[in-house]
């Protein structure tokens, strides 16, 4: 299915054009190879293999001769690819015994190695499988099977505003991860899409990228790239050039409307998750903040957490009913769904999941990590426009013997950006630790994450913080409730790159005072409900462009239990 | 530079840099000292705040005669 298509086509484009015919060939080279090294159907295979022309290869020929492929991210460190084989035992291991190398490189030129392993053929039926940075061990296991697979394929071909046979997609968006593997890979090939990966994921690069070729050409990435793009003073007019997608985190408004200004062209959204690929779209910008579910699929809101319909569970060993149950998947995104329009609209995380850079990373993965470390006493990590991680050391640690071991455990992209070392982490009146980034953003010294020159002095001379007025929790005060919900609403506006300037208790938020767009509102409320342990309805959510700073602290301060929600 | 990616405080921006961070470094870089030559050599010496220095300071060495 995948493969079939005239012989000259081109169907991929890397280092150069690769057509149809060319394909074929390779895949049918691997195939012998990974048969040769003893794989057969119903037998498993992990590809370790960052994007390119051989991953893509083993990847079809593996499914060719009817194995479960299991695809470990290239970044993991030994330490991390170990635990995941042990979990995931495959009989073959595919890794790159040479690769081009090399810093922002969209893809890779790699001669690949096949290594036996002792583990066992497929244990389901299974087509592929995935890791997520989970919560609790490692990660979870994510399976889907071809059905899923032929699923979401269709469901593109079905969602307009998708690129079309003879057209072209430009991908910055990893082809291991689901975004680049199904909306840029599979479905490219089912559809008869030229996918090209930029040889530099440099602005100059992707923008000489699309230059290259006359085709009708999407780009396909994550909302860094978009700021990256935007950011181009004067780019080069592309005709060719029909308009950009993203999945991941919503696009900040004001980048979104430079790019769209400096390219012309519109700028759609994809919601999905790992698990079942695809579930909601506004390719053409005008459901903005919300996306259209994707047909064939439904979602649902139940407290307040976004299902979406999947008949067989995706995850492999114990069932978790918090996770998927009865035909429905749990997103653990906040959202609502619009009982008229069907419109989604995706609020934030309930959990500690988030992203960098497109990559999903729980932030309880990265502090275990941590807290099993010898050297470390105590953990804290949250994301305050990075990782960011707060830690107590034992007695004579030094923090470059836990930089040293946690770049062993983690990738690169799950490491804290800085190691912030303090006497002590700070604790709620129930003994719970606070993880608010912004109270923890006040307290103690931080030492960089390389090992930089002030970094082991910093460490050394951390003492104990002094915890802010705003950690203390014994507020029964009324006006000092009022007062510590105003400022955190300043602080979170600050925080979401909102001046506060001339904004007092009588500005209103929406556009005649401070002039919130409608998510960063919602954003606004999910923080205030997070941080203050209330809730608001829907109707108060649509009110709050027409409340005062005042009006809205007061209508606060009541709902606001005495000991915080942690 | 590198404390205009995501509006920070220069004081913040920490030693080690990162992919992203490199992509909107070498666009800044661009913006102000014109197209650089990239090969693989040059981007490894941009790990770090120190490598981007020195980087920097070639490329400029030239030009201020």
């Amino acid at each position: 299915m995948l493969l079939a298509g005239p012989d000259s086509d081109i169907c991929l484009y890397l280092a150069g054009p690769v057509s149809r015919a060319e394909l074929r060939r390779l895949v049918a080279q691997r195939h012998r190879a990974l048969a040769g090294a003893g794989l057969g159907r119903g037998g498993s295979v992990a590809l370790c293999l960052a994007p390119s022309l051989a991953f893509v290869t083993n990847l079809l020929a593996s499914w060719q001769i009817g194995a479960q492929v299991s695809l470990l991210d290239y970044r993991l460190t030994s330490h991390e690819v170990d635990g995941a084989l042990q979990r995931l035992l495959p009989q073959l291991v595919v890794t790159a015994a040479h690769s081009s190398g090399g810093q922002l490189r969209g893809f890779f030129e790699i001669t690949e190695r096949v290594e036996v392993y002792p583990g066992r053929p497929a244990a389901t039926g299974h087509a592929v499988i995935q890791l997520s940075s989970g919560s609790t061990g490692p990660f979870k296991v994510i399976a889907r099977d071809a059905a899923s697979l032929v699923d979401e394929v269709k469901r593109y071909t079905m969602i307009d505003g998708v690129p079309r046979g003879g057209e072209r997609i430009v991908s910055l968006a990893s082809m291991v991860h689901v975004l680049g593997l199904v909306g840029g890979l599979l479905y490219g090939l089912h559809a008869g899409v030229n996918l090209t990966i930029p040889a530099r994921m440099t602005a100059e690069g992707v923008l000489s990228t699309v230059a290259a070729a006359d085709l009708p050409t999407t780009l396909l990435g994550v909302p860094f790239h978009i700021e990256l793009l935007a950011a181009v003073d004067r780019p080069p007019t592309l005709p060719q050039l029909t308009g950009m997608t993203t999945g991941g985190e919503l696009v900040r408004a004001d980048v979104r409307d430079r790019f769209v200004q400096r390219y012309g062209v519109r700028l759609g959204n994809m919601y999905g998750m790992t698990e079942v690929g695809v579930i909601g779209t506004d390719l053409f910008g005008t459901h903005r903040p919300a996306v259209m579910p994707a047909p064939g699929l439904a979602v649902r809101e139940r407290d307040g957490e976004l299902q979406v319909s999947v008949p067989v569970s995706p995850y492999l060993g114990d069932q978790d009913p918090t996770r998927w149950a009865d035909g429905w998947l749990h997103t653990r995104d906040a959202g609502t769904v619009d009982a008229r329009t069907g419109l989604v609209r995706i609020l934030g995380r309930r959990d500690s999941q988030v992203s960098v850079g497109g990559l999903k990373v729980d932030l309880t993965e990265v502090e275990h990590a941590l807290a099993g470390l010898p050297e470390v006493t105590g953990a804290v990590v949250v994301f305050d426009r990075a990782i960011e991680a707060y830690v107590t050391l034992a007695d004579g640690a030094q923090v470059s013997a836990v930089e040293q071991e946690t770049a062993t455990r983690l990738a690169a992209y799950k490491r804290p950006r800085r190691l912030h070392v303090v006497g002590q982490l700070p604790r709620t009146a129930t003994g719970k630790l606070v993880r608010d980034r912004v109270v923890l953003r006040d307290i103690g010294p931080s030492a960089p994450a390389a090992g930089a020159d002030a970094g082991d002095e910093a460490a050394e001379t951390a003492g104990a913080p002094v915890p802010s007025r705003k950690v203390t929790p014994t507020m029964t005060d009324e006006a000092s409730r009022f007062e510590e919900i105003r400022q955190f609403v300043l602080d979170a506006l600050t925080d979401m790159n909102y001046s506060t300037d001339g904004i007092d208790n009588d500005t209103t938020f929406g556009p005649a005072g401070a002039d919130l767009e409608s998510l960063a509102l919602a954003e606004l409320a999910v923080r205030v409900e997070d941080r203050f342990g209330v809730k608001f309805g829907e109707d108060e959510g649509e009110a709050l462009a027409g409340m005062t700073v005042a009006e809205f602290c007061h209508t606060v301060v009541p709902r606001v239990h005495t000991a915080p929600s942690q | 530079m590198l404390a205009t990616y995501g509006d920070r405080d220069p004081g913040q921006v920490p030693e080690a840099i990162d992919s992203m961070e490199l992509a909107w470094l070498l666009h800044q870089i661009a913006q102000r000292y014109g197209d650089i030559d990239l090969d693989d050599d040059l981007l490894a010496r941009m790990s770090t705040v120190t490598g981007v220095v020195e980087v920097l300071a070639d490329l400029k060495g030239p030009v201020a005669g």
